[in-house]
């Protein structure tokens, strides 16, 4: 228990520190978070005139409604488990500027990841709660009663932090990129629209041909963005949920095992190539 | 004495590539890459006892970074050891750096958007030093690194001598028992680096902690410094006491005259006149005064000022001490061999 408490001890000032880097960013963070809840209300008004030009009521099993949720949860999700603050660990690397994290007595992976939650501390309190309310006041509009459930809403949290995790390691695996790359902008325009169409974060992945939907629905992308939002919607049976979480555990200790490979191997090139 | 740092056999090599000029050395290195083995450092052993403040000199590229770098834990040697605290550095590096202090001078361990001050709290947490102790500490450094006029102020927005006493208070923050500074004084104003002295200074005499300190300002080792080790090409060239160096190497001696009359000095040639190498005997002007360098093994001081007072009108004549300046310089060229 002591050890748990020790741990906790040495990485909450990370946490705080990335909450105060955040408001120190805050215009940036603003107009990020501005842009982003406009192109999601982009895609409602796209769907909406999909809806608009048919006459059937439901499109795929959606229907206008669910197809709003849709799109604003897994925007919403998308957003939080975004996760860019291990990005740096390749390029400083290169530069040598790794080395004032070794002389800490602490874990690399675990001081980017504390500082990173500090930021999402304050993502959660200012869209988190709004976007979820709004929603919901939707839905309850539209149909007349209150849709929300607090089962399915809890286990949407635990899948939540699942895919927040698999996104930071994955991401970790990312960074060490910018060995090959020196430079990663370019790339990480092409990884986002790919990320973005493979977890079905632009289109539900149901609406894909189903052969290319199964395949997509192994892959991590998929546990990144989609499950938390179906398990949001209610879309999911008690034995697809369990598979689904199953599914994101085996993906999470993948990404935890190949980043832990290439660290090993980032640090033995740290050693040949010098500081 | 107890030892507190030991090194023994440390051996660095680096693989290189190297690239052919142009756009197909650039292809033939991607595929067919050459490679070249750097030997950073060669066989470098050496100990510092528990409370001795250890100077590392040695030209640019010398390696003295390369060893600082083993012995703090980021760079793993070739071959070699090195104990410091009684614990091998690679062994428990989390473990290992709780007790050590490392202030690199091109770089900064602080948070650059912080705050000074949230930045000794999260090294606090980090180093989980207690509240009461915090509290001392920070009184203590603000006291001998005067932190008080900017620790309120982020970090990015420092300058850089502020910054240095920053990163200073930062590696001393949970008294470590070894302190490693690379470079701390560089690019430092006069001011600055006399109070970054005098604070290293006070910290060693109150609390013992061992340094080991790297610089290309002499003036660092003669106020710090008792003993020095020297390395040039990776390899140690001196290691001792600084007035060993100045007995070993004090044959060069500096002798200087004041004129009468500015034109004398072309009269003087020392070097033809002693048959001299003009690497052993130097003259030069400055003002009115003729300064003059030489190699007391080869020629006595008494020669010297009696070929000047017989060739020129002298109104003043000053005879200075062994600068250990001037005995490195010598070494880097290469001039003394050892």
């Amino acid at each position: 228990m002591s050890r748990v408490r020790r741990f906790f001890r040495t990485y909450k000032p990370f946490t705080r520190a990335g909450m105060q880097e955040m408001i120190a960013y805050r215009a940036n963070f603003i107009c990020f978070l501005i842009g982003e809840i406009m192109s999601a209300f982009i895609m409602y008004f796209v769907w909406k005139a999909v809806f608009l030009s048919t006459d059937r009521e439901t499109f795929m099993g959606f229907t206008m409604e669910d197809m709003a949720v849709y799109l604003f949860i897994s925007f919403l999700t998308g957003y939080l488990t975004y996760s860019d603050g291990a990005f740096s660990v390749g390029e400083e690397i290169i530069d040598g500027s790794i080395a004032m994290r070794m002389i800490k007595p602490c874990s690399f992976e675990m001081c980017f990841l504390f500082q990173e939650l500090g930021s999402r501390i304050i993502s959660v309190a200012m869209i988190f709660v709004p976007m979820v309310a709004g929603v919901e006041i939707y839905r309850c509009a539209v149909s007349g009663f209150v849709r929300f459930q607090i089962g399915a809403f809890l286990l949407y949290i635990v899948s939540l932090l699942l895919a927040y995790m698999i996104s930071f390691y994955f991401n970790v695996c990312y960074g060490f990129m910018a060995f090959f790359f020196k430079n990663l902008w370019g790339t990480t325009l092409i990884k986002e629209t790919v990320v973005n169409f493979l977890s079905g974060a632009i289109i539900p992945l149901a609406f894909l041909p189903s052969g290319l939907a199964a395949v997509l629905n192994i892959l991590p992308f998929a546990s990144l963005s989609y499950t938390p939002v179906m398990i949001y919607m209610g879309m999911y049976s008690t034995s697809q949920i369990l598979w689904s979480f199953g599914l994101q555990l085996f993906w999470l200790v993948v990404m935890f095992g190949i980043s832990k490979l290439i660290w090993r191997g980032a640090v033995k090139h740290l050693s040949i190539q010098g500081g | 004495m107890e030892n507190m740092i030991y090194a023994e056999n440390l051996r660095k090599e680096f693989k290189k590539i190297i690239k052919e000029p142009g756009l197909k050395g650039a292809a033939k290195a991607l595929f067919k890459p050459k490679r070249e083995i750097i030997t950073a450092v060669d066989d470098i052993s050496f100990t510092v006892s528990k409370g001795e403040i250890l100077g590392f000199i040695g030209p640019n590229g010398a390696g003295k970074s390369t060893v600082i770098k083993m012995l703090t834990g980021i760079l793993m040697p070739t071959s070699g050891v090195c104990r410091i605290n009684g614990k091998i550095p690679k062994e428990d590096r989390k473990n290992y750096v709780r007790e050590i202090g490392v202030v690199f001078g091109q770089r900064t361990q602080l948070w650059w958007d912080l705050a000074l001050r949230e930045t000794y709290a999260v090294l606090k947490e980090i180093y989980q030093v207690p509240d009461e102790q915090y509290k001392k500490r920070m009184a203590f450094l603000n006291e001998v690194l005067e932190l008080d006029d900017f620790i309120t102020s982020p970090v990015r927005t420092l300058s850089l001598g502020q910054r240095m006493r920053a990163d200073i208070a930062a590696s001393l923050l949970h008294s470590p028992k070894v302190l490693f500074l690379d470079e701390p004084t560089i690019g430092l104003d006069v001011v600055v680096k006399e109070n970054i002295r005098s604070a290293i200074k006070k910290i060693n005499e109150d609390e013992g902690t061992t340094v080991i300190l790297t610089t290309h300002d002499l003036a660092d080792i003669e106020y710090l410094c008792e003993r020095i080790v020297m390395i040039d090409k990776g390899k140690k060239v001196f290691d001792g006491a600084i007035s060993e160096l100045k007995h070993n190497f004090g044959d060069v001696r500096t002798l200087e005259f004041e004129l009468t009359g500015v034109p004398d000095f072309q009269l003087l040639d020392y070097s033809r006149h002693f048959k001299m190498k003009e690497n052993d005997i130097r003259a030069e002007l400055d003002g009115s005064t003729v300064r003059v360098r030489f190699d007391t093994s080869k020629v006595s001081v008494e020669e010297i000022v009696s070929y000047t007072l017989r060739t020129v009108h002298v109104k003043d004549l000053n005879i200075k001490d062994v600068e250990i300046e001037e005995i490195i310089k010598r070494l880097y060229r290469r001039e003394v061999s050892l």
